[in-house]
């Protein structure tokens, strides 16, 4: 049996790597990498999960870390590298209210907020629960630096994934703070509508930015309306 | 037997209300029916309130607790009996005068909106007046501004009708965002929405409510400086509308404000001051703006203002003798106010009813463009002039009575308060007088202008009587001003109150005596010889309507003394086809009286709150992303609030 305080050692370790994947997918340009990116950091997650199985046995973690390998790891980055190979723009480089390097220094600026916050409300838990207490620290800032991309980024692709991102903040939370049966549940359905809504941008155009997808349903008549008028 | 009264009357004025509404069809039986149902619920609330107003009984109804905290009920006390009659009279009256007019106006179907607005406007009225409970008092208040603000907008399609509908609105929900304010104030002091007496010095909590109780009641009483709507809605309205908004609904705010001011409140010094100080300025500045307008109409919503100042003068003045420990002085101050009340609602619909019939005839509102009117319309005419006389406060007519009621009131306390206060009573009573002695200018001038004289206009050339109904809603109330003037005496004592007045029967039989005399005199001593020949037409061959003394003439010596309250604005605009502003293209000048008010208090608080909500409409940017962004503050700030209260 492995030594529990080695296993929370590299949970630790995969956290610093949740971080930089996160901090990737706030600064990348390129469309194909940010995918991969999202994909390692869905990966990073199922293997916290596992690790965590190994530290506290209970079976509904397994269930979790496999939902999550095939649904982000390899389903829905396949799902998007299919139609990107379709699409002709390879790079998002439009951005709205924050640069990258801006984006950069509020995400730690968060990070820094969310554990003074998170300390502030789990006095006690801090010290003794370290692990749990930087897992929902960590969960939380990765939600709201999902939430960052989806807003300070233009093409609608960047967006999907920024959201997945946020999804996969507050997988992470769950994992450390709320209860699991629960969450699973929750996990499934939002995945489901994730799942949908690609499907839908899938069938247009992914290259588009949101404001433009709306004309170009009507455009191809998937989207009939009263308003519009011929 | 008195609450069952109550209640017909009201299903009379909610039949009057629904029957034209449902059955739309352009016919006058209709009409004649809803003006039937005012006409009727009328003549209850006036047999109900009389007993309650002589004696002093007061009718309880259970109150209606649909949810818990919310109750509807309704009390008719004295003074709530004083005012049910004041809006009866003048329903009356002006129903039957309704009965002919609205078949002379044009717009088909469309005029039974007309009746059916009026009902609800007097049923709104009278549950305001009989509301229990502040809540009920509300909301009463608010069907009022509605039904008001749908007779306002009546002639909606006439051009300057939506700006005055609007003008109207607006005001008359601040009115109200101020009244429920007040109310919330008071309940927060005394938990519940009872008219309950609040003992003792006021709190700061009522102190406020009773500061946006008055606001609340001055901008719906068209206190200067909230008096602006006045002008706008009166002439916008059909003229038997005026005649209800001017001389009742403006009642139902001064009731409003008597209310909480003798039920609910306990008042100090410096609240009378302020009635009284709001007061004189609208007596006096109302006057003075009545005097320098010619659209008939404004004139007689400027000289409302005035007397509903007067009012004002009238309870500040009580305040002042109540908390200064002189009760028999208080007594006679708030008396004052309330019959100039009842009388202004009495001769103040009088003239917008016979004004109606005037602009009905000649089809204008400028008073410049009429004149000669009484060969033409000589019953109207002798209407108006009892009014006017009315308002103008001659002996023995009713207006009289009430202002030398506050006059013997002023006069009295000068000798007693204290110094400083001594200084501002007689300051009051000196505008007092002033304003007494303008509005009797300003009805001259407006019956020579209208009545006196060579027509100025063919369509005055043209114009005729009005049909017996016309004439007889005014002429009741033209009695009602005659009679309560003669009998002031007699009727307050009915009442139950001994008041220094004098004996006004004895003083008009006095003053008919004189003019028999003097009749008498004449006609005995002058001599029989007659000279026929034309008047001396200032070396002119003819006369004509355009070389007589107009109202503004009339008016001139006075708009020089008051120059500096009338000023103008000049504006000269010139386009010039070449950079040096030499070859000149067009031009536009006019010169106009400065609307000081709209101008510099008004309009500077409306782009003010435009420009505000011109910012936070930019937050609504129609951007996914933005919205995203509030979401992600919004996380944020729950964050640091978070941390910080934990």
């Amino acid at each position: 049996m492995i030594e529990s305080a080695f296993l929370a050692g590299l949970i630790k370790v995969l956290f610093v790597g949740i971080i930089i994947t996160a901090a990737y997918l706030i600064t990348a340009r390129n469309l194909m990498s940010l995918v991969s990116v999202y994909s390692l950091q869905s990966f990073t997650l199922v293997i916290i999960a596992l690790l965590l199985y190994l530290i506290e046995g209970s079976p509904v973690l397994l269930a979790i870390a496999a939902i999550t390998f095939a649904s982000k790891v390899l389903i829905i980055p396949y799902f998007i590298a299919t139609i990107q190979e379709k699409i002709r723009i390879k790079r998002d480089i439009q951005f709205h209210f924050l640069s990258p390097t801006s984006s950069l220094l509020l995400s730690m600026g968060l990070m820094l907020l969310v554990y003074i916050a998170l300390s502030q409300v789990m006095e006690g838990i801090a010290e003794r629960e370290n692990l749990f207490f930087f897992g929902s620290v960590l969960g939380i800032s990765l939600m709201l630096m999902g939430m960052m991309v989806t807003f300070s980024r233009k093409r609608a692709l960047t967006k999907v994934l920024g959201f997945l991102s946020m999804e996969n903040g507050v997988l992470l939370f769950g994992l450390f703070v709320t209860e699991l049966p629960f969450i699973i549940e929750f996990l499934i359905v939002i995945d489901l509508i994730i799942l949908v809504l690609l499907t839908t941008i899938l069938t247009v155009g992914l290259d588009s930015t949101l404001e433009d997808y709306h004309k170009r349903l009507h455009r191809f008549h998937l989207w009939e309306d009263t308003e519009e008028v011929a | 037997m008195i609450a069952e009264i109550f209640i017909v009357a009201l299903l009379f004025l909610l039949a009057g209300f629904i029957i034209p509404l449902v059955v739309r069809s352009d016919r006058r039986i209709l009409r004649t029916i809803s003006y039937g149902c005012t006409i009727f619920a009328s003549a209850f609330l006036t047999t109900l309130s009389l007993p309650v107003l002589i004696g002093s009984g007061t009718i309880m109804f259970p109150a209606y607790a649909p949810a818990g905290l919310f109750s509807i009920g309704f009390i008719i006390d004295r003074l709530a009996a004083f005012f049910l009659l004041l809006i009866a009279v003048v329903s009356f009256c002006v129903a039957l005068y309704s009965l002919e007019y609205s078949e002379h106006t044009n717009g088909g179907v469309r005029r039974n909106l007309l009746c059916a607005g009026t009902n609800l406007f007097v049923l709104a009225m009278v549950l305001v007046v009989a509301a229990a409970d502040t809540f009920s008092f509300f909301l009463f208040w608010e069907l009022m501004a509605a039904a008001s603000f749908i007779l306002v907008m009546y002639e909606y399609d006439r051009p300057s009708t939506p700006r005055a509908g609007i003008f109207y609105f607006v005001m008359t929900h601040l009115s109200a965002l101020f009244v429920m304010l007040g109310i919330l104030l008071l309940w927060f002091e005394s938990g519940s929405f009872a008219l309950e007496h609040l003992a003792g010095t006021p709190s700061l909590l009522a102190t406020c409510a009773f500061v946006c109780l008055f606001c609340g009641f001055a901008i719906k009483s068209g206190i200067i400086p909230f008096h602006k709507w006045l002008p706008y809605a009166h002439p916008a309205s059909p003229s038997p509308i005026s005649a209800l908004m001017s001389a009742v609904m403006l009642k139902v705010a001064v009731y409003g404000l008597l209310r909480f001011i003798l039920d609910v409140f306990s008042p100090e010094l410096w609240w009378g001051v302020l009635i009284l100080v709001f007061g004189t300025a609208s007596a006096v500045l109302g006057v003075i703006y009545a005097l320098k307008e010619h659209d008939l109409k404004a004139m007689l919503a400027y000289s409302s203002i005035e007397n509903i100042g007067i009012i004002f003068m009238g309870i500040g003045l009580y305040v002042v003798m109540e908390t200064s420990g002189l009760p028999v002085l208080a007594t006679i101050a708030l008396l004052g106010a309330l019959f100039h009340s009842l009388n202004h609602a009495l001769f103040k619909s009088l003239l917008f009813l016979t004004a109606g019939s005037v602009i009905h005839a000649t089809h204008t509102r400028d008073i410049e463009h009429m004149g000669g009117l009484i060969h033409r319309m000589p019953v109207t005419g002798a209407l108006f002039c009892t009014g006017s006389l009315a308002i103008a406060a001659l002996p023995p007519l009713n207006g009289f009575a009430s202002e030398l009621l506050i006059f013997i009131a002023f006069f009295t306390s000068v000798t007693i308060v204290d110094p400083i206060l001594k200084v501002f009573l007689f300051l009051c009573l000196a505008l007092f007088a002033l304003t007494s002695a303008l509005s009797a200018a300003c009805f001259v001038k407006a019956f020579g202008s209208v009545f006196l004289g060579m027509p100025r206009s063919q369509e005055s050339e043209d114009a005729r009587e009005m049909p017996p109904l016309m004439l007889l809603g005014p002429g009741i109330l033209a009695a009602a001003c005659v009679v309560l003037g003669v009998f002031a005496l007699q009727v307050i004592t009915l009442a139950g109150f001994a008041v220094p007045l004098p004996d006004l029967f004895l003083v008009g039989l006095l003053l008919l005596m004189m003019l028999v005399l003097t009749y008498a005199v004449l006609f005995f001593t002058s001599p029989r010889t007659f000279r026929v020949s034309e008047t001396w037409g200032c070396g002119m061959h003819f006369q004509e309507a355009g070389a007589e003394y107009t109202g503004h003439g009339f008016s001139e010596p006075l708009d020089i003394i008051f120059s500096p309250l009338y000023r103008t604005r000049i504006r000269n605009e010139r386009q010039f086809y070449d950079e040096h502003n030499v070859i000149f293209k067009a031009g536009a000048a006019e010169i106009r009286l400065l609307r000081v008010f709209e101008e510099y208090l008004y309009l500077p608080v409306a782009r003010g709150f435009a420009a505000l909500t011109r910012t936070i409409a930019q937050f609504q940017n129609g951007c996914l992303d933005t919205y995203i962004l509030y979401v992600f503050v919004t996380v944020l700030a729950l964050l640091v609030f978070l941390g910080w209260s934990a």
